[in-house]
Protein backbone atom coordinates (compact mmCIF):
# COMPACT_ATOMS: atom_id res chain seq x y z
CA UNK A 1 0.00 0.00 0.00
CA UNK A 2 1.20 3.40 -1.10
CA UNK A 3 0.54 6.43 1.79
CA UNK A 4 -1.60 9.17 0.18
CA UNK A 5 -0.97 11.48 2.81
CA UNK A 6 1.51 13.95 2.86
CA UNK A 7 5.85 13.48 4.65
CA UNK A 8 4.95 14.42 8.25
CA UNK A 9 7.95 15.47 10.27
CA UNK A 10 10.42 12.86 10.46
CA UNK A 11 9.93 10.66 13.88
CA UNK A 12 13.17 9.23 14.90
CA UNK A 13 12.02 5.99 15.55
CA UNK A 14 9.84 5.71 12.18
CA UNK A 15 13.21 6.66 10.55
CA UNK A 16 15.17 4.19 12.19
CA UNK A 17 12.65 1.30 11.51
CA UNK A 18 12.50 2.46 7.62
CA UNK A 19 16.02 1.96 7.36
CA UNK A 20 16.39 -1.11 9.33
CA UNK A 21 15.71 -3.09 5.51
CA UNK A 22 18.27 -3.06 2.77
CA UNK A 23 15.67 -2.42 0.14
CA UNK A 24 14.92 0.46 1.12
CA UNK A 25 18.36 1.78 2.27
CA UNK A 26 19.10 0.85 -1.56
CA UNK A 27 16.44 3.02 -2.66
CA UNK A 28 17.34 5.93 -0.39
CA UNK A 29 21.22 5.63 -2.33
CA UNK A 30 19.10 5.21 -5.86
CA UNK A 31 17.10 8.62 -4.81
CA UNK A 32 19.85 10.47 -3.35
CA UNK A 33 21.16 12.41 -6.03
CA UNK A 34 18.24 12.14 -8.68
CA UNK A 35 14.26 12.60 -8.71
CA UNK A 36 13.51 8.78 -10.20
CA UNK A 37 9.67 7.59 -11.10
CA UNK A 38 8.88 4.13 -9.29
CA UNK A 39 9.49 2.20 -12.10
CA UNK A 40 12.86 2.85 -12.85
CA UNK A 41 13.52 2.33 -9.12
CA UNK A 42 11.73 -0.99 -9.28
CA UNK A 43 13.90 -2.14 -12.10
CA UNK A 44 16.65 -1.76 -9.64
CA UNK A 45 15.53 -4.80 -7.84
CA UNK A 46 14.79 -8.29 -8.13
CA UNK A 47 11.08 -7.61 -6.31
CA UNK A 48 7.72 -7.13 -7.74
CA UNK A 49 6.60 -3.57 -8.06
CA UNK A 50 4.23 -3.96 -5.38
CA UNK A 51 6.74 -4.91 -2.71
CA UNK A 52 8.70 -1.57 -4.58
CA UNK A 53 5.58 0.49 -3.28
CA UNK A 54 5.31 -1.04 -0.05
CA UNK A 55 9.38 0.47 0.56
CA UNK A 56 8.39 3.73 -0.98
CA UNK A 57 5.23 3.71 1.22
CA UNK A 58 7.41 3.53 4.36
CA UNK A 59 9.98 5.92 3.28
CA UNK A 60 7.64 8.24 2.45
CA UNK A 61 6.19 7.90 5.82
CA UNK A 62 9.16 8.00 7.47
CA UNK A 63 9.43 11.47 5.79
CA UNK A 64 12.84 9.82 4.04
CA UNK A 65 11.70 10.46 0.43
CA UNK A 66 9.31 12.92 -1.48
CA UNK A 67 6.68 12.29 -3.79
CA UNK A 68 6.33 14.55 -6.21
CA UNK A 69 3.47 14.12 -9.74
CA UNK A 70 4.42 15.05 -12.32
CA UNK A 71 1.52 13.93 -15.31
CA UNK A 72 0.28 10.58 -14.82
CA UNK A 73 4.38 9.34 -13.16
CA UNK A 74 5.30 9.76 -9.21
CA UNK A 75 8.73 11.08 -8.57
CA UNK A 76 10.90 10.19 -5.82
CA UNK A 77 13.82 12.00 -4.27
CA UNK A 78 15.44 11.82 -0.87
CA UNK A 79 14.72 14.22 1.72
CA UNK A 80 18.05 14.66 3.45
CA UNK A 81 16.83 16.99 6.28
CA UNK A 82 15.41 13.78 7.63
CA UNK A 83 18.52 12.15 8.56
CA UNK A 84 19.02 14.86 11.13
CA UNK A 85 17.24 13.84 14.10
CA UNK A 86 18.42 10.29 13.70
CA UNK A 87 22.03 11.75 13.45
CA UNK A 88 20.95 13.55 16.61
CA UNK A 89 19.72 10.41 18.17
CA UNK A 90 22.70 8.56 17.80
CA UNK A 91 24.97 11.28 18.84
CA UNK A 92 22.91 11.37 22.26
CA UNK A 93 22.55 8.14 22.65
CA UNK A 94 25.99 7.21 23.86
CA UNK A 95 26.93 9.78 25.79
CA UNK A 96 23.85 9.54 27.30
CA UNK A 97 24.62 5.56 27.91
CA UNK A 98 28.44 6.48 29.18
CA UNK A 99 26.92 9.34 31.80
CA UNK A 100 24.72 6.14 33.29
CA UNK A 101 27.61 3.89 33.37
CA UNK A 102 29.53 6.36 35.20
CA UNK A 103 26.99 7.01 37.92
CA UNK A 104 26.10 3.08 38.23
CA UNK A 105 30.10 2.57 38.67
CA UNK A 106 30.48 5.04 40.60
CA UNK A 107 27.73 4.53 42.98
CA UNK A 108 27.84 0.65 43.13
CA UNK A 109 28.78 -1.32 46.33
CA UNK A 110 32.79 -1.77 46.55
CA UNK A 111 31.95 -5.55 46.91
CA UNK A 112 33.30 -7.04 43.55
CA UNK A 113 30.55 -8.41 41.19
CA UNK A 114 29.74 -11.95 41.48
CA UNK A 115 30.48 -13.67 38.21
CA UNK A 116 27.57 -16.08 36.63
CA UNK A 117 28.25 -19.01 35.31
CA UNK B 1 31.98 13.60 28.69
CA UNK B 2 31.78 14.71 24.88
CA UNK B 3 30.65 12.75 21.99
CA UNK B 4 30.98 13.82 18.18
CA UNK B 5 30.00 12.85 14.85
CA UNK B 6 32.81 12.38 12.29
CA UNK B 7 31.71 11.49 8.85
CA UNK B 8 30.49 7.94 9.56
CA UNK B 9 31.95 7.41 13.43
CA UNK B 10 30.47 8.41 16.19
CA UNK B 11 32.64 8.61 18.80
CA UNK B 12 31.68 9.48 22.93
CA UNK B 13 34.42 9.70 25.98
CA UNK B 14 33.70 9.18 29.54
CA UNK B 15 35.72 9.19 32.91
CA UNK B 16 35.17 6.98 35.76
CA UNK B 17 36.27 7.14 39.35
CA UNK B 18 37.11 3.29 39.11
CA UNK B 19 40.30 1.17 38.03
CA UNK B 20 39.36 -0.25 34.44
CA UNK B 21 39.05 -3.81 36.24
CA UNK B 22 36.20 -2.44 38.20
CA UNK B 23 34.09 -0.78 35.17
CA UNK B 24 35.00 -3.73 32.39
CA UNK B 25 32.85 -6.33 33.41
CA UNK B 26 29.46 -3.54 32.99
CA UNK B 27 30.47 -4.72 29.51
CA UNK B 28 30.25 -8.59 29.84
CA UNK B 29 27.63 -8.98 33.04
CA UNK B 30 24.24 -9.20 32.31
CA UNK B 31 23.50 -7.71 35.64
CA UNK B 32 26.01 -5.16 35.27
CA UNK B 33 25.16 -4.43 32.13
CA UNK B 34 21.58 -3.66 32.89
CA UNK B 35 22.06 -1.21 35.43
CA UNK B 36 23.45 1.29 32.57
CA UNK B 37 21.91 0.16 29.35
CA UNK B 38 19.01 -1.67 28.06
CA UNK B 39 16.47 -3.51 30.41
CA UNK B 40 17.57 -6.85 29.76
CA UNK B 41 20.94 -8.54 28.63
CA UNK B 42 21.94 -11.65 27.20
CA UNK B 43 25.20 -11.96 26.95
CA UNK B 44 28.07 -14.23 25.95
CA UNK B 45 31.51 -12.41 26.54
CA UNK B 46 33.91 -14.26 23.80
CA UNK B 47 34.10 -13.50 20.43
CA UNK B 48 31.67 -14.38 18.59
CA UNK B 49 29.15 -14.89 21.47
CA UNK B 50 26.05 -13.17 21.46
CA UNK B 51 25.25 -9.64 22.59
CA UNK B 52 22.11 -9.22 22.96
CA UNK B 53 19.77 -6.16 24.50
CA UNK B 54 16.20 -5.57 24.94
CA UNK B 55 15.47 -1.86 25.34
CA UNK B 56 11.75 -3.16 25.27
CA UNK B 57 10.75 -1.61 22.06
CA UNK B 58 13.80 -1.87 20.32
CA UNK B 59 16.56 -5.21 20.35
CA UNK B 60 20.01 -4.58 20.17
CA UNK B 61 21.52 -7.79 18.62
CA UNK B 62 25.05 -8.35 17.42
CA UNK B 63 28.05 -10.89 18.48
CA UNK B 64 31.19 -9.71 20.76
CA UNK B 65 34.27 -9.30 18.56
CA UNK B 66 36.47 -8.66 20.65
CA UNK B 67 37.13 -9.34 24.52
CA UNK B 68 40.03 -8.40 26.06
CA UNK B 69 39.55 -7.89 29.87
CA UNK B 70 39.89 -4.92 31.20
CA UNK B 71 41.05 -2.73 28.29
CA UNK B 72 39.15 -3.64 24.99
CA UNK B 73 35.35 -4.95 24.22
CA UNK B 74 34.06 -4.64 20.65
CA UNK B 75 31.18 -5.74 19.11
CA UNK B 76 28.33 -5.56 16.31
CA UNK B 77 25.16 -3.88 17.00
CA UNK B 78 22.55 -4.57 14.54
CA UNK B 79 18.33 -3.71 15.38
CA UNK B 80 16.30 -6.66 14.40
CA UNK B 81 13.09 -5.31 12.33
CA UNK B 82 10.62 -6.97 9.72
CA UNK B 83 14.15 -7.46 7.30
CA UNK B 84 16.61 -7.48 10.08
CA UNK B 85 19.31 -4.71 9.69
CA UNK B 86 22.23 -7.37 9.50
CA UNK B 87 24.35 -7.99 12.68
CA UNK B 88 28.16 -6.53 11.76
CA UNK B 89 26.28 -3.97 9.75
CA UNK B 90 27.59 -1.49 13.26
CA UNK B 91 30.30 -2.08 15.22
CA UNK B 92 30.99 -0.54 18.89
CA UNK B 93 34.49 -0.44 20.05
CA UNK B 94 35.33 0.27 23.33
CA UNK B 95 38.85 1.09 24.69
CA UNK B 96 39.38 1.30 28.52
CA UNK B 97 42.48 3.55 29.83
CA UNK B 98 43.93 3.54 32.95
CA UNK B 99 44.56 7.32 34.57
CA UNK B 100 45.46 7.51 37.93
CA UNK B 101 42.47 5.81 39.65
CA UNK B 102 40.45 6.64 36.96
CA UNK B 103 39.30 5.26 33.73
CA UNK B 104 38.66 6.86 30.91
CA UNK B 105 36.25 5.22 28.35
CA UNK B 106 36.39 5.81 24.10
CA UNK B 107 33.78 4.70 22.58
CA UNK B 108 33.09 4.81 18.83
CA UNK B 109 30.31 3.56 16.68
CA UNK B 110 31.10 2.98 13.46
CA UNK B 111 28.87 1.93 10.14
CA UNK B 112 25.68 3.52 11.43
CA UNK B 113 23.16 3.00 8.52
CA UNK B 114 21.91 6.43 8.96
CA UNK B 115 25.53 7.79 8.67
CA UNK B 116 25.94 5.58 5.78
CA UNK B 117 24.02 6.63 3.35
CA UNK B 118 25.96 9.53 1.92
CA UNK B 119 28.78 7.11 0.89
CA UNK B 120 28.73 4.04 -1.46
CA UNK B 121 27.77 0.86 -1.64
CA UNK B 122 31.42 0.04 -1.72
CA UNK B 123 31.20 1.46 1.99
CA UNK B 124 29.20 -1.14 3.26
CA UNK B 125 31.24 -3.28 1.95
CA UNK B 126 34.36 -2.52 3.24
CA UNK B 127 33.01 -1.82 6.59
CA UNK B 128 31.85 -5.60 6.32
CA UNK B 129 35.79 -6.64 5.00
CA UNK B 130 37.01 -4.79 7.88
CA UNK B 131 34.84 -6.51 10.03
CA UNK B 132 35.41 -9.87 9.08
CA UNK B 133 39.05 -9.03 9.25
CA UNK B 134 38.60 -8.13 12.40
CA UNK B 135 36.48 -11.13 13.57
CA UNK B 136 39.33 -13.56 11.86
Amino acid sequence: MVHQQQSTPADPDAVLRALADPHRREILRLVQRAELPAGQIAANFSLTQQAVSQHLGVLKQAGLISERREGTRRLYSLRHEALEPVRLLLSEFWPDALGRLKTAVETADPRPPTRKS
Amino acid sequence: MSAEIRNDVILATERIKAAPEVVFPYFTDPALIVRWIGSRAEVDPQPGGVFCLDFGEVVARGVYITVEPPSRVAFTWGIPGDDALPDGGSTVDVVLTRDGDDTVVVLTHRGLPATQLDNHRAGWEHRLAQLGAAAG
